[in-house]
């Protein structure tokens, strides 16, 4: 399968790139790691007229610590964000999560801002942005706006970036001291798209919940983030009857689409797994991290 | 018909290509560079035979074009033998069996030459973690697996003795 | 020297096709230039059932690069229409033509091609073509494509039953009315596709002063695809060479002459300009050929021990929309070959085949490989029923030693063959009690572990006997010639079609043990018909038994004429002589002695010093033989899965995988190896994730290997094998061949040994793929 006919674009300045976004808009795709946009076109799905390559832009790549946050450029490659100490230091769970994303060569490739832009709703980064509550910064002619991931995230393959505007970095909060974390997915075989995925984030006070967010992927049109939780629980006994009774809420939570091989039952069953293994070995972290 | 000259530096020998925007790269190392080591699959980045190394780091050439490809060092399955010697990774596929048909397997050594550079001592389940990403559908993976192991040891192996 | 006296056979070895491989010199179809060859590109139908309406070339001829577009019309003149009717009792005959003209019968059939300079264009000017359907009714499913008044796909084959075939021996009906128990069980296989890495592909180039094609075509079968080819293009069967080159895979997706490669054929003729095509993978997911859609039923009537004492098979089978094959030809295999290792005589089949609109079938490695699953998973379902343990029942069914050769209900005579010993071999290996004793422990803590067995027999090798005994046209013969150089090298061949099976290293030892010299100094030519001689190529299993024992045969005839002539120039009778090593050697007692002269000697004498022969002796050293194998030749296995369920997630993790095999002499035990491996992970692999699906209007949901899944590295076990290999006494050097009992026993193992830990919720899984949805979903409503 060839792609048709595009004119290829590849500019060396963030400015540069943003006058073609302005010029050639719905006409125009960038590409970053390319390894969703080119099988589409490959297979003549997408056809951009134009595209514009964003891999020699100096201003989209680099991670940077600033006081509580950890500043990540959109160029940042999946398999970076595995491997890189300080991601690792400050932002575990986000390591832990891009370490799953398909296979070692697309991570070599993928980057953090196309897999926010593409918005799969099974696909982690966007998982552990809504979790985390990541500020993402999109650019465009007129200037740059920062907006949460949830407000970012709209619905399937669909972001609230505008035609002439691209993500510039994402600010991640870098984690409390003893957060506790974890990513659990599930998929037909190792690499797959998840059926279901759940991102933890957990801070304990003498062994009662002090912090508590739980995310859901792969569940509906975007992330679900039970952000009601955390006031719910708060000062509740971490044991197995709360986690319990955690699993059995997400499970409820959920409103996925009837899928031909996949149940609502069985994804619903399926977030209860996830939820109760993710919350035990995030609890497991927070209480040795003490 | 808008086409581009390009330079691609393919296994440190330079290319002067011709070609549309278009053109994926997996087939401008076959028809321009006539380096047919390279095999194509499936064009949707799935199967891993079309994989190269682009500045050392495992990529589908399927997945990339041509045209991105100017200014990086691309090497290819040709580049991996040296003056007839198979690597050690090749030479342990060759005894351990690690391939049949022969069309996955250079996507296989490249992914490999890579990923025994970042981790020369991976466990079997590192090693399949990683070839999970590469599609064989004669060896059933066993042999492939056993060679790999067998080829960091020795390579491990080298380094001790140097 | 091995048991049986053997210097190279059964000897593992490294291959020696590696190098070219390994290095990226290997030589595919797509890595052949061919000079200012054109590209083709088809225009498919986008619906499963439609009229072609009208197609309006106009604006793709004024593209760039777009030399020709063709439609069904052109080919109609330029070739003829593909007929298949066997003399067989219950087969419909169906004609096909070379594109459709008048209707479109799946999503995906071709109904024009776009000749460019190159693809890319190709492909622009397809989108360009405009084509007029109008869509009709689409029947996707096999069971309602058998119900009256469903649409129908083909005019030749009314009602869609393009296949009824039963038979019976003895009187099981009746045997079951008076048993202790009748047990029912069901087994659905999902359809499937062979998924090659290397996509179908071919060049034509034609000469127009010698008017002769040569075909480049990765195929299992170079000469009769010849035949076919010149046939269909009304050309003498000298005016067509088919080429092979080095090949992706195949699994016998490569073996029908299709309808596109025939249509580039046809294209370089007419164009009088070389023309190639690359199948891309969504056309070879979803047009090249599908297989294993298959339903049975079985009825076992048993006593209260378990025994089996009748059994009746009703088989249905999806065959899509065009016939490749006879469309009995794949199920028939399964109907005749159910009872296997078990002992019964009074069974009876009826076997339906239905069309549906959808791609094609064509058989796929081990077209039989439901066969163990649907009767080891009887034996369990007795085993369940009856509250036994399913060892005790095969015990008590499986055919022993002492009652071989056996005779089955269908006539088929299985001799040479060691189920209850491979049988055994396993239970020890795996710990059957320990097993049973840690079964239990983790079901206390909630864990859920299952075993499950399968005992194969797999025949390999059919005889021209056997095709001959069903009323089915065709041989089973498989031709060689070898020529020993002046050197003393040996430049042979055989018409086998390799696809990364090791033949040249395989086949080399083959001619090395008949004729006494070193596998390295034997050649193997393979793929060529003007070079190969006439052989029916590789399938099934077929190419060690009937290639391998072709080319021992033919070595041991030229060993013969060797020895003749060395006998004469040492002036000694040649009983007392053997070749070894490229050397002759003559008895001195218990020992043998360098006789002083060498095979090159030999060679050198026959070539240029005729005169110098024995008399009766005609210069040279080239000889040709055609070996006919028995009618039907076996080899046999047993496999042992052992499981853990995840009863949260419907997860199966493989936690052990042993096989207890038998495949006779072995050409070479390393490439034996590899087979099992590969047939073990393709059985796997299409048990637990393999899927064609199409939607109730017939469009293909699986176009991409992003949505067809294959098992990767992560998802396969380590397989523990054991040899048990004893020789066929009636085959050339006891080959038994072997490459499609791992299916087998795959598909069998995996599912009993989930059945096993299911058991546990009642539920019963009767159908692949087996999903972590399904089997969640089985449990669920138990809970």
């Amino acid at each position: 399968m060839k792609p048709a006919v595009f004119s290829y674009h590849r500019p060396t300045t963030l400015a540069d790139a943003l006058t073609l976004l302005e010029e050639y808009q719905l006409d125009a795709k960038v590409i970053a790691g390319g390894q969703s946009l080119v099988p589409m076109m490959n297979m003549r799905f997408a056809q951009p007229a134009h595209l514009i390559d964003l891999n020699a832009l100096p201003e989209l790549s680099g991670v940077r610590r600033s006081s509580d946050m950890l500043e990540i450029g959109a160029m940042m490659r999946h398999h970076e964000l595995a491997t890189d100490p300080l991601v690792r230091a400050c932002c575990p769970l986000l390591a832990e999560a891009a370490a799953t994303i398909g296979h070692y060569a697309i991570r070599q490739r993928g980057t953090l801002g196309g897999s926010l832009a593409h918005a799969d709703p099974a696909a982690q980064l966007p998982l552990i942005a809504s979790t985390l509550d990541a500020r993402i910064e999109v650019v465009g002619s007129d200037g740059s706006r920062e907006m949460p991931a949830a407000e970012f995230l709209i619905s399937v393959m669909t972001t609230a970036l505008q035609p002439e505007e691209i993500i510039r970095h994402v600010r991640f909060p870098c984690k409390r001291p003893s957060e506790g974390h974890a990513f659990e997915l599930f998929s037909r075989r190792h690499g797959d798209f998840a059926i279901a995925s759940c991102a933890v984030s957990v801070v304990l006070a003498g062994g009662t919940f002090a912090h508590l967010r739980i995310g859901l992927g792969g569940v509906g049109d975007v992330p679900l983030v039970l952000d009601d939780l955390a006031a719910l629980y708060a000062g509740r006994g971490a044991d197995a009857s709360a986690v319990a009774e955690l699993a059995a809420h997400a499970a409820a939570a959920i409103e996925p689409h009837e899928h031909r091989e996949i149940s609502v039952g069985y994804r619903r069953d399926l977030v209860k797994t996830l939820t109760q293994r993710a919350l035990v070995r995030a609890i497991r972290r927070a209480s040795e991290d003490f | 018909m808008e086409k581009k000259a390009i330079c691609l530096n393919v296994n440190g020998t330079r290319f002067d290509v011709t070609c549309e925007s278009r053109k994926l790269l997996s087939d401008a190392i076959r028809e321009d560079c006539r380096l047919t080591g390279t095999h194509v699959g499936c064009e949707h980045g799935v199967c891993g035979a079309c994989t190269v190394l682009l500045d050392g780091r495992p990529t589908r050439s399927c997945l990339t074009y041509a045209v991105q490809a100017e200014g990086t060092q691309i090497t290819t399955i040709e580049a991996v033998a040296k003056d007839n010697r198979l690597s050690p990774l090749q030479q342990a596929l060759h005894e351990c069996h690690g391939l049949q048909c022969g069309f996955c397997t250079p996507g296989i050594v490249m992914t490999f030459e890579a990923h025994l550079r970042d981790n020369p001592w991976p466990t079997e389940e590192q090693v399949r973690d990683v070839l999970s990403g590469n599609m064989c559908r004669c060896t059933g993976y066993q042999n492939i697996v056993r060679a790999i192991l067998l080829a960091a040891e020795r390579m491990g192996e080298d380094i001790s003795h140097v | 020297m091995s048991e049986q006296g053997f210097r190279y056979l059964n000897k593992a070895a490294p291959r020696t096709e590696d190098f070219r491989l390994l290095t990226g010199y290997g030589r595919y179809l797509d890595d052949i230039e061919i000079p200012g060859a054109l590209h083709v590109c088809f225009v498919r139908s986008p619906h499963a059932h439609a009229r072609i309406v009208s197609i309006d070339a106009t604006e793709a001829l004024s593209m760039s690069g777009v030399v020709a577009v063709v439609t069904g019309r052109e080919l109609q003149q330029w070739t003829k229409p593909l007929r298949i009717a066997p003399p067989i009792e219950g087969l419909l005959a169906v004609e096909t033509e070379t594109m459709p003209v008048e209707i479109a019968r799946f999503q995906g059939d071709p109904v024009a091609c776009v000749v460019a300079t190159d693809r890319y264009l190709a492909e622009d000017a397809a989108e360009r073509v405009q084509v007029e359907f109008e869509p009709l009714s689409a029947v996707t499913d096999m069971w309602q494509a058998l119900e009256p008044g469903a649409p129908q796909v083909d005019p030749m084959v009314r009602g869609n039953l393009v296949s009824h075939q039963t038979f019976a021996h003895g009187n099981p009906q009746d045997v079951a009315g008076t048993a202790f128990r009748v047990v029912e069980a069901t087994f659905t296989q999902q359809r499937q596709t062979h998924v090659p890495i290397e996509t179908r592909g071919c060049a034509a180039v034609w000469d127009a002063g010698r008017h002769h094609l040569t075909f480049h075509i990765g195929t299992q079968v170079p000469h009769p695809l010849r035949t076919q080819l010149a046939d269909r293009l009304r050309l003498n069967e000298f005016q067509v060479t088919v080429i092979s080159p080095d090949v992706g895979g195949s699994f016998g997706q490569k073996i029908a002459l299709y309808r596109e490669e025939l249509t580039v054929a046809a294209l370089a003729r007419h164009l009088n300009r070389p023309v190639r095509w690359r199948e891309d993978r969504l056309e070879n997911l979803t047009a090249a050929a599908n297989s294993r859609e298959d339903f049975c039923r079985t009825r076992a009537a048993v006593d209260e021990h378990g025994r089996l004492l009748s059994l009746e098979l009703e088989m249905r089978e999806d065959f899509g929309a065009y016939c490749f094959f006879p469309a009995n030809y794949l199920a028939r295999v399964v109907a005749m070959i159910l009872t296997g290792p078990y002992r019964v005589q009074d069974y009876s089949f009826d076997v339906k085949i239905a069309l549906s609109n959808k791609c094609g079938t064509a058989p796929m490695r081990a077209p039989m490989s439901m066969t163990s699953w649907v009767m080891d998973g009887t034996i369990d379902a007795i085993a369940r029923e009856l509250k036994l343990d399913p060892v005790d029942v095969r015990r008590r069914n499986l055919i022993a030693r002492d009652e071989l050769p056996y005779r089955t209900p269908t006539g088929e005579v299985l001799a040479d063959i060691t189920p209850t010993e491979t049988f055994e071999a396993v239970l020890k290996a795996v710990d059957y009690e320990g097993f049973r004793v840690r079964q239990r422990e983790a079901r206390t803590l909630g864990r859920h572990l299952g075993i499950g067995f399968c005992v194969v027999v797999e025949p390999t090798t059919y005889g021209s006997r056997f095709y001959k005994a069903a009323g089915i046209p065709g041989s089973g013969h498989e031709a060689s010639w070898i020529r020993i150089e002046p050197s003393g090298v040996v430049n042979a061949s055989v018409g086998l079609g390799p696809s990364g099976q090791g033949y040249e290293s395989a086949m080399a030892t083959a001619v090395a043990e008949g004729l006494g010299v070193d596998p390295t100094s034997v050649y193997i030519h393979l793929g060529h018909t003007d070079i190969a001689p006439y052989g029916m190529g590789s399938r099934g299993a077929r190419s060690a038994t009937a290639g391998g024992g072709a080319l021992y045969l033919c070595a041991q005839q030229a060993r013969r004429k060797v020895l003749a002539i060395a006998a004469g120039w040492l002036n000694v009778a040649d009983d007392i002589l053997r070749l070894n090593d490229a050397r002759v050697e003559r008895r001195n007692g218990e020992e043998w002695l360098d006789s002083g002269v060498a095979l090159t000697d030999v060679a050198q004498r026959a070539y240029m010093d005729p005169t110098a022969l024995p008399d009766g002796l005609t210069p040279g050293l080239e000889f040709h033989f055609a070996y006919d194998p028995p009618a039907m030749t076996y080899s046999n296995s047993t496999h042992a899965c052992e499981i853990e369920f995840d009863a949260d997630t419907g997860h199966i993790r493989i936690a052990r995988y042993v096989i207890a095999e038998d495949c006779g002499t072995l050409l070479n035990p390393t490439v034996v190896e590899g087979q099992q491996h590969g047939a073990v992970a393709m059985g796997l692999s299409g048990a637990l994730f393999e899927q064609v699906i199409y939607d109730e209007t017939g469009q293909n949901l699986t176009g991409s290997l992003a949505d067809y899944l294959i098992a990767s590295a992560t998802d396969l076990p380590n397989l523990e094998i054991i040899p048990m290999h004893t020789p066929n006494r009636t085959t050339a050097a006891g080959i038994k061949g072997m490459a499609e009992g791992g299916v087998m026993g795959a598909l069998g193992a995996l599912t009993n040994a989930v059945n096993d830990a299911l058991s546990h919720f009642g539920a019963v899984a009767d159908r692949h793929p087996l999903s972590p949805m399904f089997l969640h979903g089985l449990i669920r409503r138990k809970l």
